[in-house]
């Protein structure tokens, strides 16, 4: 992943990311009474050190690691696919955990992800990902009296 | 005797019902998570602290700190069995665990990671019962400037000691306090970063960094590996007794280790990891036979072990005492003690006893639950090893999306766990180290806090800071901290003739 011109990109992406914090600081009202440091003078501080701190990151020469195999394209595609779609299916399960419920959702969220991850022993799968949810929400529910939406569940 | 009879009030605390049981629990949990290769310490403490929101702070310390030394006890195992560390401070017992584990002595290998762990761990208690009230005492005269300049040491100990790029460190120090101030401004009440929605201005709370940073991108990360990962062999254990021979050969390395780790472990910045390794490293030199070191010598396995399980000890002093933690791991206990109301330092031993020696009082019991877990019933719990990676990775995710959605019940959080996931993934792609960061988003406002009020007393001086005695040298070693490393490097690089030096 770390390439020689790594450091380059990080650097000017910190930079731009540091001009926008510090335009934000910039921003933060000052309090009526004065005093010697308020609530925007911290935040500059840490804007400018980061700025800084891009400076020397985009002039600092990367660690290669020559280990690291050159993948074309679809090799990456097929290397992060598993990432996206985790990343999409903990989105989904975010967006419709109030209205599905704690164990339907985190059901088919284990379920889903275990299968999709490769898993193929579709009884042990659905066994598990039904027993810990719902032992999880017992326990939480009802021993710990923690609010887990109920959702579709009847109970 | 004060000592003695503060620790029979902590035994006290312990021995209640309940406390034996969280006791045992966590160590339980602690072994369990440790021993997944890519979860540690960190992760482990994340995933439990939602379960400790409802639980007086002595309970929930005694548990928090059990799944601590659990998880490096328990990263042994992997270490041993797979060869794949459960936990950074466990790396170096592999190096003759694993040979040991092939020419079927696992068993062997696992009882003396077993047996010098808990010498260790029962060492470094011993130091921390005797040190800590010796160090709270002092640090009761420190000031704002002094809480300053020491956290400012601890955050640089920890980012010079992380990785091999400073800069990296230092970025992602400073992400972490820019994290840590989003919200309400609690000396003016002003909103910083809130972007004006309501979810942020409570801030963003530590456990939604720290289960996004490393349980969830751990869990990318394992992703992005694919199928090329190690899956585990099922192998023979062997016999899990050691000879009188082997217990007389081991002695000697284990003592010197636990104290050295204990050392070690109470500096900011040095932990377990480097305990371990430095343990490793002295054995190998002053053993006769340290040309078998990395073969399968039994002194590799038990200097290591006993020093990662000192430093654990060890690195709760300047958390208990300074109400600063020197790594990121007891960062997390911080930010869990913080939760349940308790604020560590130099006062905690006066206002709330029942934590301070109580946790200490468990550590002693928690040291012989884990003993017992992990000499007897380790065959057994090592079985956790065979969990289908794919429904590893999937229950991993609903854990951190339980412990997230637990605190505030918003899917707004989720979202930011995601984030940070994806954060974290990328930092650690990029070879930005995580630790920092998450010590600063622990210390990032306690920090603006100490500057302003010290900045308040002197009526904006910033000489104050170099004026007090204290608080100058700890800036200074905070200094020469940072700089230390990479001169020494130069100079290195300066006296090998024939290299050409580049900045």
């Amino acid at each position: 992943m770390i390439t020689n011109h790594s450091n380059r990109v990080l650097g000017v992406l910190i930079a731009l990311l540091s001009l926008l914090y510090l335009a934000a600081a910039y921003r933060i009202p000052t309090f009526p009474i004065p005093r010697p440091i308020d609530s925007d003078a911290f935040p500059k501080m840490l804007g400018f050190v980061m700025l800084a701190l891009s400076v020397w990151l985009f002039f600092e020469r990367p660690h290669v690691d020559a280990s690291d195999p050159q993948r074309t394209f679809g090799e990456q595609l097929r290397r992060w696919l598993p990432v996206v779609v985790t990343a999409g299916a903990i989105a989904l399960y975010a967006g419709t955990l109030q209205w599905l419920g704690f164990v339907p959702g985190s059901f088919l969220l284990v379920a889903g992800l275990t299968w999709f991850y490769g898993y193929r022993r579709h009884v042990v799968n659905g066994i598990v990902a039904l027993a810990v949810p719902l032992v999880l929400y017992l326990v939480m529910t009802r021993l710990m009296t923690i609010h887990l939406p109920r959702g579709l569940l009847p109970f | 005797m004060e000592a003695f009879e503060s620790l029979m009030y902590g035994f006290g605390v312990a021995l209640q019902p309940a406390n034996i049981m969280y006791v045992f629990l966590g160590v339980l949990a602690g072994t369990i998570i440790g021993m997944l290769p890519g979860l540690g310490p960190i992760s482990a403490l994340a995933l439990m602290i939602p379960i400790t929101y409802a639980m007086n702070p002595a309970s929930g310390l005694i548990l928090m700190a059990g799944v601590y030394y659990g998880a490096i006890f328990g990263g042994s195992t992997s270490s041993i069995l797979l060869n794949a560390p459960g936990v950074a401070g466990t790396v170096a017992t592999s190096f003759d665990g694993f040979p040991l584990a092939k020419q079927g002595k696992a068993g062997k290998a696992l009882a003396l990671a077993a047996w010098a762990s808990f010498v260790g761990g029962t060492i470094s208690v011993i130091g921390l019962m005797l040190v800590a009230p010796a160090l709270a005492s002092v640090a009761v005269s420190f000031g704002p400037a002094e809480y300053f300049a020491l956290m400012l040491l601890g955050l640089t100990a920890v980012v010079s000691l992380s990785e091999r790029s400073l800069v990296k460190g230092l970025i992602a120090a400073v992400f972490g306090i820019m994290v840590s101030i989003v919200g309400i401004d609690r000396q003016t009440g002003t909103q910083r970063y809130t972007f004006d929605s309501l979810h942020l201005l409570q801030g963003i709370d530590f456990l939604v960094v720290a289960l996004g940073v490393f349980a969830l991108a751990e869990v990318f990360v394992m992703l992005l590996a694919g199928r090329d990962a190690k899956t585990h062999e099922k192998q023979s254990l062997g016999s899990l007794r050691l000879s009188k021979d082997e217990v007389k050969e081991i002695a000697a390395p284990v003592g010197r280790s636990s104290v050295q780790g204990f050392f070690i472990g109470v500096l900011p910045g040095a932990g377990a990891t480097i305990a371990s390794f430095l343990a490793y490293i002295t054995e190998k030199r002053i053993a006769r036979d340290g040309n078998t070191f990395g073969k399968g010598n039994i002194k590799g396995v038990a200097a290591p072990e006993a020093a990662n399980n000192a430093a654990c000890g060890g690195s709760f002093v300047p958390l208990l005492t300074l109400g600063v933690p020197g790594s990121g791991s007891t960062a997390v206990l911080l930010g869990a003690l913080l939760v349940m109301g308790v604020t560590p330092g130099p006062m905690m031993l006066e206002q709330r006893p029942d934590v301070f020696w109580g946790v200490i009082a468990s550590m002693y019991l928690g040291n012989i639950f884990l003993l017992i877990l992990n000499l007897p019933l380790i065959p057994y719990i090592a079985r956790i090893l065979e969990v289908p990676r794919p429904m590893l990775l999937a229950l991993i995710i609903m854990f951190c999306m339980i412990g997230v959605y637990g605190i505030k019940f918003t899917a707004f959080d989720l979202y930011m766990l995601l984030g940070f996931g994806l954060v974290g993934l990328l930092m650690r792609l990029n070879g930005f180290p995580l630790a920092p960061m998450i010590l600063a988003l622990i210390l990032g406002d306690l920090m603006e806090e100490n500057l302003r009020r010290a900045l308040q007393i002197s009526g904006g001086d910033w000489m104050t800071f170099i004026e007090k005695p204290i608080s100058a040298s700890l800036i200074v070693i905070a200094i020469a901290s940072l700089i230390a490393p990479p001169v020494i490097r130069y100079i290195r690089r300066l006296r090998q003739p024939g290299v050409k030096v580049h900045g």
